[in-house]
C-alpha cells in the first residue's frame, strides 16, 4: 500500500522509435498539488494519456489510492477515481452546458435499457439526483445560468471552467488539468490559480498540472517535475527545480541563464 | 459536496407513481393514437391512403430505430434493412405456420378481430392477431440479438469500416434468405416434415413469402409507431442517450468521463435492432410479400436518408421525413389518388399556413417552421400534377427518378446543412418559451474570456 | 483436379479485376481518408461505357459484329477511361471538394449519395434515344435493361491440357486457359506495374504518398495538394474503368447500373482493399486475389463436399457470404488489414 494517492513508476512508451516518454515517476499525495512541466514535445500530455489510460503503458506501473489501474480502460480509470481535463478543449459541443456535466455524473450510476425505456422508480430517482447534483456542480462555476446553452456557443474561458466542472462531476480523487491557463492572459491567470487551489480543498482531492506558464506552476505547486525529450530530468520543490542547471538548459539551451 | 449515490434515495418515487407515469400514461397515449388513426383518420382517408398510412407508419418506425445508431450514436450503419426483414421473416413465418398448424387455415378472415374483418366472431382481436404480436416480440429479440452480434465489430472499427460491416451484414441476411425452401401451403405437409427438414426453414425462398394474414392496420401499426417513438426519446433524454451522444460528439473525452463505449455502442445497436425487427414484423402482416430483396441496401438507403434528412438526432426530424418522403413517392408513383383529394391538400396547406401567422402574431415562436410543414401538402400535390403532366406528355413514370431525386437531396442536404434540417432539435422544441438568453454568435474576444474566466475565485 | 484448375484460373482473371478496383479505393483512401463508395459505380460506368462505345463504333464503321477487329478494344478501353476520369473529375470537385474539412460521416454520407445518383442517373430511360428514320445510329445502349457486349477478343482457348480421368466411362476433362483470361490478366498486371512505378518512382508518387502522410505538411512543402488529390482520384477512377472493360470482356452479359450485382462487386473489391489493408498499394493486390481465391474456392469446396452432404445445391449462391466472412474474420483479429499499419488517434 502505498502512502501517494497517485503512485506513477517508471511508465513509459514509445511510438516505432520515437521515445515519447520514459522512465516516468511521479508521486502525489492526497490533497497535493503535482506540477509537470517542460518544453514543447516533452512528452507532458503522453505522459497524462498513459496515465488516463488513453494510451497502455509499455513499462512501470499507475496506481491509484493503492490499486494498479495501467491496465484498466479510459472509462474504468476514470470510475476508480481519475478525471481529466484537455489540452484542445474536447467538450460535447452540440450538447447543453448541463448535459455535459449530466454525463459525468454517469458513471456513478447504474444505466439499465429497461429502466430507461420503462422509467423504473430507480432510474428516475437516479435521474432526478444526476440534475440535481449537475445543477449543484454548474452553481460552484458560475455556470448555471447558460444551463440551457449549446456547449460549443460558451465563450472561450467558460469552455474551460465547464471543462473543470464536468471533470469534477466525476467525484475524482485526482483530478489532471492539461494546460488550463493556455490562452488566458495574466490576471486570468492569477484567478485561476486561485480556482485551482480552491478546487483542492473544497472537493478534498490531488491535482497533476500540466503548464507551460512558469509563474504559475511556482505559485501553486508544492512539487514539480521536468520533462525533456520525454525523460524526466528533475523532480522537487518549486524551488529546487527552477535552481536546477538542467532544467535551465532544457528551457534556455544553456546552464545558468535566470528563468 | 454530497455524492450522487447520497443523493438518490430522497428522489425516489413510489412504484405507483412511476408505474403510472412510465407505463400506463404512455400505453394509453399509444392506444389513443392507434384508435385516432383507425376510427379518425382511417375513414376519412379511405382505402388507398389508409393502406399509405400503413405503410408510412412502418417507414416511420424504421427511421426513428435507425436514428438511434446514426443519429444519436453517430456510428454509421448501413445495413438497417438486414434487421427489418429479420424481424419481417419471423414474425410472418410464427403468424403464418402457427395458424396453419393450429387452424389449419391462415387467412386474416378466420382469426382476426372486427378491427380486421367485420364478420369475425371476436369481439375484440382475434387470435390470430395476438399471434402476430407474439411473432413480432420473437423478431424483435432475434433481431436484437443479430444486433449484438453486429454490434460487437464496432467496438473495434472506425465509422467507414463498421458501414462496410453493416452493409455486408444486410447483403448476407438478404443471401440466406434465398437459400430457404418453398413456402408450404398445408398444414398436414408441414407437420410431416422431419426436424431434418427444417434446419432450412420453408420461407420461400427467391420467390418470397406469400399469404400473409393481413392483420396490420392502421390501429396496430400507429399504436407501434408511438411506442418506438416513446422509447426512443426516452432514450434521448436519459443517461443512457447522453452516454450515446457523447460517443458521437468526441470518443476519447467520453472514455474519460467513464462512458464505457463499448457497451453503449452494443446497446445502441441492440435497440434499433429490436425496433426495427417489430417494423418489419408489422410490415410483413400488411399485405405484402416478403423478398429476400426486403433485406438489400434499398430499404436501409430509404432509412438513412429519413434520417440524414430530418436530421441525425432528432427523433421527430426524421419521423417528418419519413412521413414526407413516403407520401412524395407515391405521388410520384401514382398521381391519380393525390390529384383527386386536392381539396383535402389545398384545406391542410390552409389549416398549417393558418395556424402558423397565428403563432407569428401570438408568440413569435415557432411560425417558420410550422409554415414549412405547410408546405408540405402542397408540394405534394405539386408533385402530383407534375408527374401526371410529365407521364402524360412523354410516356415516362417520375417514380423511376425518385432514387435520382433521394441522391441529390442526400448531396446537397450534407453541403448545406451538415446535421440534416433539424439537428439534435426535435420540433416541438421551437414552440417551446424562448431559452432565457442568446449566446454570443461572434467569436468570444478576449475581453469577454477575461470577463468570463475568473469569477469562480470569488465565490465562497 | 480437371475443374479445380479451371476454377483457379477464373479465380486469378476476376482476382485481377477485384485487385483493380481496390486499387482505386485504397489510394483514394490513403490520400482523402475517406471510402469512395461512388468507386463502384465508376466500375460499372466503366463496364457500360465500353459496352456503348463498342456497340457504337461498330454501328458507324459496320464492322464486323461476330469477329470486330483487334484495335477495337483498346479504342473502347480509352473511351471508358476518358468518360470515367471526366466524371470523377466532376464528382471531386463538385461533391468533395467543398467538404475536405467537415465531419468523416458527412463525407461518407456524401459519397452514398453520389452513388446513388450515379447508379440511378445510368439507369434513367432518357439514353435510349428513340431510333429515327429506321436506323439504328442514335440508340445508345445504355440505361433501364440489361444489355450485352459484343465480343471484342476471338474466344479462343490458348492453352488446353487435358486430363485424362482413369474411369474409361467419363471422358477425359481438359483445362482450358482462354485468350479473355490472359488478356484480363497481363492488362491489370501492366496497369498495376505502372502504378507502383507511379507512386514509388516518379515526383507525382512522391507528392501522393506526401499528401497521404500529412497533408497539411505537404501543403507548407508547396506539394499542390488539391492538384494532387483530384489526380489520384482519377487515376482511380481509371483503373476501375479498365477494370470495367475487362470485366465486360469476361461477363458480356451487363444488368442495369443499379443492379445489386454491381454493387455485390464493388463491395468485394473493397473488402480487398480492407483485407489488404487500406491505404496500402499492394495490400489491395494481394487483398484482391485473395478474395477472388476464397470467393472461388469457397463455392468449389462448399458445393464439392457440403451440398451432396446436406442435400442441398447452395454452394455457389453463398458466394458473398464467404467473402465477408472473411471481411469479418480479419477485421476483427487485424482491423488495420494484412499489410496495414494502425493509425492512432491524436488526443
Amino acid at each position: 500500500m502505498s502512502e501517494f494517492l497517485l503512485d506513477v513508476r517508471e511508465i513509459g512508451i514509445s511510438f516505432g522509435g520515437l521515445k515519447a516518454c520514459q522512465q516516468l515517476t511521479l508521486q502525489v499525495p492526497a490533497r497535493g498539488l503535482h506540477g509537470l512541466i517542460g518544453p514543447n514535445g516533452a512528452g507532458k500530455t503522453t505522459a497524462f494519456n498513459l496515465i488516463t489510460g488513453v494510451y497502455q503503458t509499455q513499462t512501470g506501473s499507475v496506481s491509484l489510492d493503492g490499486v494498479h489501474v495501467h491496465h484498466l480502460a479510459p472509462h474504468q480509470i476514470a470510475k476508480a477515481g481519475m478525471s481529466r481535463t484537455f489540452q484542445n478543449i474536447r467538450l460535447f459541443g452540440d450538447l447543453s452546458v448541463l448535459d455535459n456535466v449530466r454525463l459525468a455524473c454517469h458513471l456513478r450510476g447504474t444505466h439499465t435499457l429497461i429502466g430507461t425505456l420503462f422509467r423504473t422508480p430507480m432510474f428516475v430517482a437516479q435521474e432526478r439526483a444526476i440534475r440535481e447534483r449537475a445543477l449543484k456542480m454548474l452553481d460552484v462555476f458560475d455556470l448555471a445560468d447558460l444551463a440551457d446553452e449549446q456547449a460549443r456557443s460558451l465563450p472561450y474561458g467558460n469552455q474551460r471552467r465547464l471543462e473543470i466542472c464536468r471533470a469534477l462531476a466525476t467525484e475524482p480523487k485526482v483530478l489532471l488539468l492539461d494546460e488550463p491557463a493556455a490562452g488566458m492572459n495574466p490576471s486570468e491567470k492569477v484567478a485561476l490559480a486561485a480556482t485551482i487551489r480552491q478546487i483542492r480543498d473544497r472537493f478534498n482531492l490531488a491535482i497533476l498540472l500540466i503548464e507551460h506558464d512558469m509563474g504559475l506552476v511556482m505559485d501553486i505547486c508544492e512539487h514539480i517535475t521536468v520533462l525533456d525529450h520525454g525523460t524526466p530530468i528533475a523532480a522537487g520543490a518549486p524551488r529546487e527545480v527552477q535552481n536546477n542547471p538542467k532544467v535551465q538548459e532544457a528551457y534556455l539551451g544553456e546552464p545558468g541563464a535566470v528563468l | 459536496m454530497s455524492a450522487l449515490t447520497d443523493l438518490i434515495p430522497a428522489h425516489r418515487p413510489s412504484l405507483a407513481q412511476s408505474l403510472f407515469a412510465g407505463v400506463v400514461v404512455p400505453s394509453l397515449c399509444a392506444i389513443g393514437v392507434g384508435t385516432l388513426m383507425q376510427f379518425g383518420v382511417g375513414p376519412v382517408l379511405g382505402d388507398y391512403w389508409t393502406s399509405v398510412g400503413v405503410q408510412v407508419g412502418i417507414a416511420v418506425m424504421l427511421a426513428v430505430s435507425l436514428n438511434i445508431v446514426n443519429g444519436f450514436t453517430g456510428q454509421f450503419s448501413i445495413g438497417h434493412a438486414g434487421f427489418f426483414a429479420i424481424g419481417a421473416y419471423i414474425g410472418a413465418g410464427v403468424s403464418y405456420y402457427g395458424a396453419l398448424l393450429i387452424w389449419n387455415d391462415a387467412s386474416a378472415m378466420a382469426h382476426g378481430a372486427p378491427l380486421v374483418w367485420n364478420n369475425s366472431k371476436s369481439w375484440l382481436f382475434g387470435a390470430g392477431e395476438w399471434l402476430m404480436i407474439g411473432g413480432a416480440i420473437l423478431g424483435a429479440c432475434v433481431a436484437a440479438a443479430f444486433g449484438y452480434i453486429v454490434g460487437l465489430p464496432s467496438l473495434r472499427l472506425r465509422g467507414d469500416y463498421l458501414a462496410i460491416v453493416t452493409l455486408g451484414f444486410g447483403e448476407i441476411v438478404r443471401v440466406l434468405l434465398q437459400q430457404t425452401r418453398p413456402q408450404v401451403f398445408d398444414g398436414a405437409e408441414l407437420r410431416e416434415m422431419s426436424a431434418g427438414e427444417l434446419v432450412i426453414p420453408p420461407l420461400g425462398g427467391a420467390t418470397g413469402f406469400s399469404s400473409i394474414p393481413k392483420y396490420a392496420n392502421l390501429w396496430w401499426v400507429w399504436l407501434f409507431v408511438a411506442v418506438v417513438v416513446f422509447f426512443a426519446y426516452r432514450v434521448k433524454v436519459s443517461s443512457t442517450g447522453r452516454a450515446l451522444l457523447s460517443i458521437r460528439e468526441d470518443e476519447i473525452a467520453a472514455r474519460a468521463m467513464g462512458v464505457n463505449i463499448t457497451k453503449y455502442k452494443v446497446r445502441a445497436f441492440v435497440l434499433a435492432a429490436a425496433l426495427a425487427g417489430i417494423a418489419g414484423a408489422l410490415y410483413a402482416h400488411s399485405g405484402n410479400v416478403l423478398q429476400p430483396r426486403d433485406a438489400g441496401f434499398q430499404r436501409s438507403f430509404d432509412c438513412i436518408i429519413f434520417v440524414v434528412l430530418g436530421g441525425l438526432g432528432s427523433i421527430s426530424g426524421a419521423a417528418l421525413a419519413a412521413v414526407a418522403l413516403s407520401i412524395m413517392t407515391e405521388a410520384l408513383r401514382g398521381p391519380e389518388p393525390i390529384l383527386e383529394n386536392w381539396i383535402a391538400l389545398l384545406i391542410l396547406t390552409a389549416v398549417i399556413s393558418i395556424v402558423a401567422a397565428i403563432l407569428r402574431a401570438v408568440g413569435n415562436r415557432g411560425w417558420r417552421i410550422t409554415l414549412l410543414m405547410a408546405v408540405t401538402p402542397l408540394s405534394i400535390l405539386l408533385l402530383g400534377l407534375a408527374s401526371k403532366f410529365f407521364t402524360d406528355a412523354t410516356g415516362i413514370n417520375l417514380a423511376d427518378y425518385r432514387m435520382v431525386v433521394y441522391a441529390l437531396l442526400l448531396i446537397v442536404v450534407m453541403l448545406v446543412r451538415p446535421n440534416g434540417l433539424f439537428g439534435l432539435t426535435e420540433i416541438w422544441e421551437y414552440f417551446g418559451p424562448e431559452r432565457a438568453k442568446k449566446p454570443p454568435t461572434t467569436p468570444p474576444t478576449a475581453s469577454q474570456a477575461a470577463a468570463a474566466a475568473p469569477t469562480e475565485g470569488s465565490r465562497p | 483436379m480437371a475443374d479445380f484448375l479451371q476454377i483457379l484460373i477464373t479465380a486469378i482473371a476476376v482476382g485481377s479485376l477485384y485487385a483493380l478496383i481496390a486499387l482505386g479505393y485504397t489510394m483514394v483512401y490513403g490520400i482523402l481518408k475517406f471510402i469512395n463508395f461512388a468507386h463502384s459505380d465508376i466500375f460499372v460506368l466503366g463496364a457500360w461505357t465500353s459496352l456503348t462505345a463498342s456497340v457504337c463504333v461498330i454501328t458507324w464503321l459496320k464492322l464486323d459484329t461476330q469477329q470486330p477487329p483487334l484495335w477495337l478494344a483498346p479504342v473502347v478501353l480509352l473511351c471508358a477511361m476518358v468518360v470515367c476520369g471526366g466524371v470523377a473529375f466532376l464528382v471531386e470537385r463538385l461533391a468533395y471538394k467543398p467538404l475536405r474539412k467537415s465531419a468523416r460521416l458527412n463525407v461518407l454520407i456524401t459519397a452514398i449519395g453520389v452513388s446513388l445518383l450515379l447508379q440511378n442517373v445510368g439507369q434513367l430511360p432518357g439514353f435510349t434515344a428513340a431510333e429515327k428514320d429506321g436506323r439504328s445510329l442514335a440508340t445508345v445502349p445504355f440505361g433501364p435493361s440489361p444489355s450485352r457486349m459484343p465480343s471484342l477478343l476471338p474466344d479462343t482457348s490458348l492453352i488446353s491440357v487435358p486430363f485424362p480421368s482413369g474411369d474409361p466411362t467419363i471422358p477425359a476433362a481438359s483445362v482450358q486457359v482462354n485468350l479473355v483470361d490472359v488478356f484480363i490478366f497481363v492488362s491489370a498486371m501492366v496497369l498495376m506495374f505502372g502504378l507502383q512505378h507511379l507512386v514509388y518512382r516518379t515526383k507525382l508518387g512522391a507528392a501522393m504518398r506526401a499528401v497521404s502522410f500529412n497533408t497539411e505538411t505537404a501543403s507548407l512543402m508547396g506539394v499542390p495538394v488539391d492538384r494532387v488529390m483530384s489526380f489520384t482520384f482519377v487515376t482511380g477512377a481509371v483503373l476501375a474503368a479498365a477494370a470495367g472493360f475487362l470485366y465486360a470482356l469476361k461477363y458480356p452479359g451487363l444488368n442495369q447500373p443499379a443492379h445489386e450485382i454491381w454493387v455485390l462487386l464493388g463491395l468485394k473489391a473493397f473488402v480487398a482493399a480492407v483485407v489488404g489493408g487500406i491505404g496500402n498499394v499492394r495490400g489491395a493486390v494481394l487483398g484482391g486475389f485473395l478474395i477472388a481465391l476464397i470467393e472461388f474456392m469457397g463455392m468449389y469446396l462448399f458445393s464439392k463436399y457440403l451440398d451432396p452432404l446436406m442435400g442441398t445445391n447452395m454452394g455457389t449462391n453463398l458466394r458473398d457470404v464467404y467473402v465477408f466472412s472473411v471481411l469479418i474474420v480479419v477485421l476483427l483479429v487485424k482491423p488495420s488489414g494484412l499489410l496495414g499499419t494502425p493509425v492512432r488517434e491524436k488526443v
